[in-house]
């Protein structure tokens, strides 16, 4: 059972430094309690990912997102600009939107009609006064616009502050836009319905995160990669210093020998104006708290993390490419669809020991676990992100 | 289309326009612009005031919701006239 005063004295350990720190505390995987706990602190306190921007690429779509009981509504305006909404009428609270669709004109309310333009003004407000009688001097329409929500956009990832009181997103997003500037501003074109998939978990999702920001589990859960990523070949990667365990901290691993090879297929063009050191290099970072990232030179993806419950999580992966041809063609579409199942692959191979730490967080004696300095140091600083966010 | 609309519907006009406003409800998808038409003629033909209003404000806001800038705008003026909607403000 979680108590403020016994999490906090579970939390202490966890801040110290790695070589003698102790991982998060059970009851943060198996207790409702600190799943509910983790939604006020974090995901509706700070910026979190809660869909990409390709969820709504024409104008005039619109999709709702449950945002841990928060209902969303990411929106496509008529202009073609990315808004983000509360999901309810300002009326009497009908959810507006409850499956993704294209709107022609306003958005209609299910239940009155109350009808709001893509950019959030009320613009109808039928029978208010009576039938037929559209307007009520008590219900002024400039005061009753749909609740806008913060958003920003990285890598097509959309971030949103339900709390309106995060640092801006330029903050948040700086200290890894600035470790990533040669692929920050870059367009991508995401590679179609081959090129996305979900995974559903039966874990807590942070399990997802500390197994994927660390090398030290690649040579045992994922064998296929020794033939050409090493673990020797891999290295650590955090934030810096002054971004540890505040919104924007990330951990993760990089590789210097990424090296695509499907048997009978042309390369996929590069990403323009990239270094040289991406000729060979590819990084996998964790943005805390919930979106997992992976660049390369010829391709992008993320992992959006959802949590459904305190040992359930979905992960949804879209992968993206650097022109529309790679990204849409029939030439390349073999390619896209042996990259997205190469992707999946490894990420299926992750599921057994995600969930297999979700069942050992039921034992009693367990105390978060012990962190090897060297290889566990990218999982720690997760570890001491969320009893930052939770102290 | 519930009873009672049907039954408000019939207050309009005449039973041909009740059964295509019923059978326009009930197509998988609604044509909006088509729908709106059809409430619209019913102000029309609608036997008072008060059940112009009705008419034309579903009409609107089908109208809204399909939207079809010209029918809105001419839909806003005649709801003004009838006094389904306030003057716009100078």
């Amino acid at each position: 059972m979680l108590t403020v005063t016994r999490l906090q004295e579970q939390l202490r350990p966890v801040r110290r430094a790695v070589e003698s720190a102790a991982g998060l505390p059970n009851v943060l995987y198996n207790d409702p309690a600190g799943f509910e706990l983790e939604k006020q602190q974090i995901f509706h306190r700070t910026w979190a990912c809660i869909g990409v921007a390709n969820d709504v690429p024409e104008p005039g779509d619109a999709k709702p997102i449950d945002f841990l009981g928060m209902p969303l509504l990411l929106v496509r305006d008529h202009d073609g600009a990315l808004r983000l909404f509360q999901n309810v009428c300002r009326h009497r609270g009908m959810i507006l939107i409850d499956a993704p669709r294209k709107l022609k004109g306003v958005i209609r309310c299910p239940y009155h009609s109350w009808c709001y333009n893509l950019n959030g003004s009320l613009r109808a407000t039928p029978h208010v006064g009576g039938p037929g009688i559209n307007e009520h001097c008590d219900v002024p329409a400039d005061q009753l616009g749909l609740l806008e929500v913060r958003m920003g956009v990285f890598l097509d990832a959309v971030f949103a502050d339900v709390s309106g009181h995060a640092a801006p997103f330029e903050e948040f997003i700086a200290p890894l836009k600035a470790r990533w500037s040669e692929f920050a501003d870059q367009p991508l074109y995401h590679g179609g319905q081959e090129s996305r998939f979900t995974l559903d978990i039966a874990s807590n999702w942070k399990l997802a995160v500390e197994n994927y920001c660390e090398s030290y589990h690649l040579p045992w859960v994922h064998p296929g990669l020794n033939s050409y990523s090493r673990l020797e070949d891999h290295y650590n990667i955090f934030a810096p210093d002054d971004a540890a365990h505040a919104p924007g901290d990330f951990s993760g691993q990089g590789t210097l020998v990424y090296a695509p090879q499907f048997e009978g297929e042309a390369p996929m063009p590069n990403f323009g104006g990239l270094s040289d050191v991406w000729d060979r290099s590819a990084e996998y970072i964790a943005l805390f708290p919930n979106v997992l990232f992976g660049v390369h030179r010829d391709h992008v993806y993320s992992i959006r993390l959802e949590p459904v419950s305190h040992g359930r999580t979905r992960e949804h992966i879209e992968i993206y490419y650097t022109t529309p041809e790679a990204a849409t063609s029939d030439e390349r579409a073999s390619t896209r669809r042996k990259n997205a199942a190469l992707w999946k692959d490894i990420f299926i191979e992750d599921i057994g020991v995600v969930e297999g730490m979700q069942q050992g967080r039921g034992a009693l004696g367990f105390d978060g676990g012990k962190f090897s300095p060297v290889m566990d140091a990218p999982t720690h600083r997760f570890h001491a992100w969320v009893a930052a966010q939770l102290s | 289309m519930t009873t009672r609309e049907a039954i408000a519907v019939h207050t309009l006009a005449d039973e041909a326009l009740d059964q295509a406003i019923i059978a326009q409800h009930a197509a998988d998808p609604v044509d909006l612009t088509a729908l709106s038409a059809l409430y619209r003629e019913g102000a029309q033909r609608a036997r008072d005031r008060a059940a112009a209003r009705f008419a034309l404000t579903h009409a609107w806001v089908l109208a809204l919701e399909a939207g079809d800038a010209r029918s809105i705008a001419e839909l806003e003026r005649e709801l003004r006239a009838c006094g389904g909607l306030a003057p716009p403000r100078s």
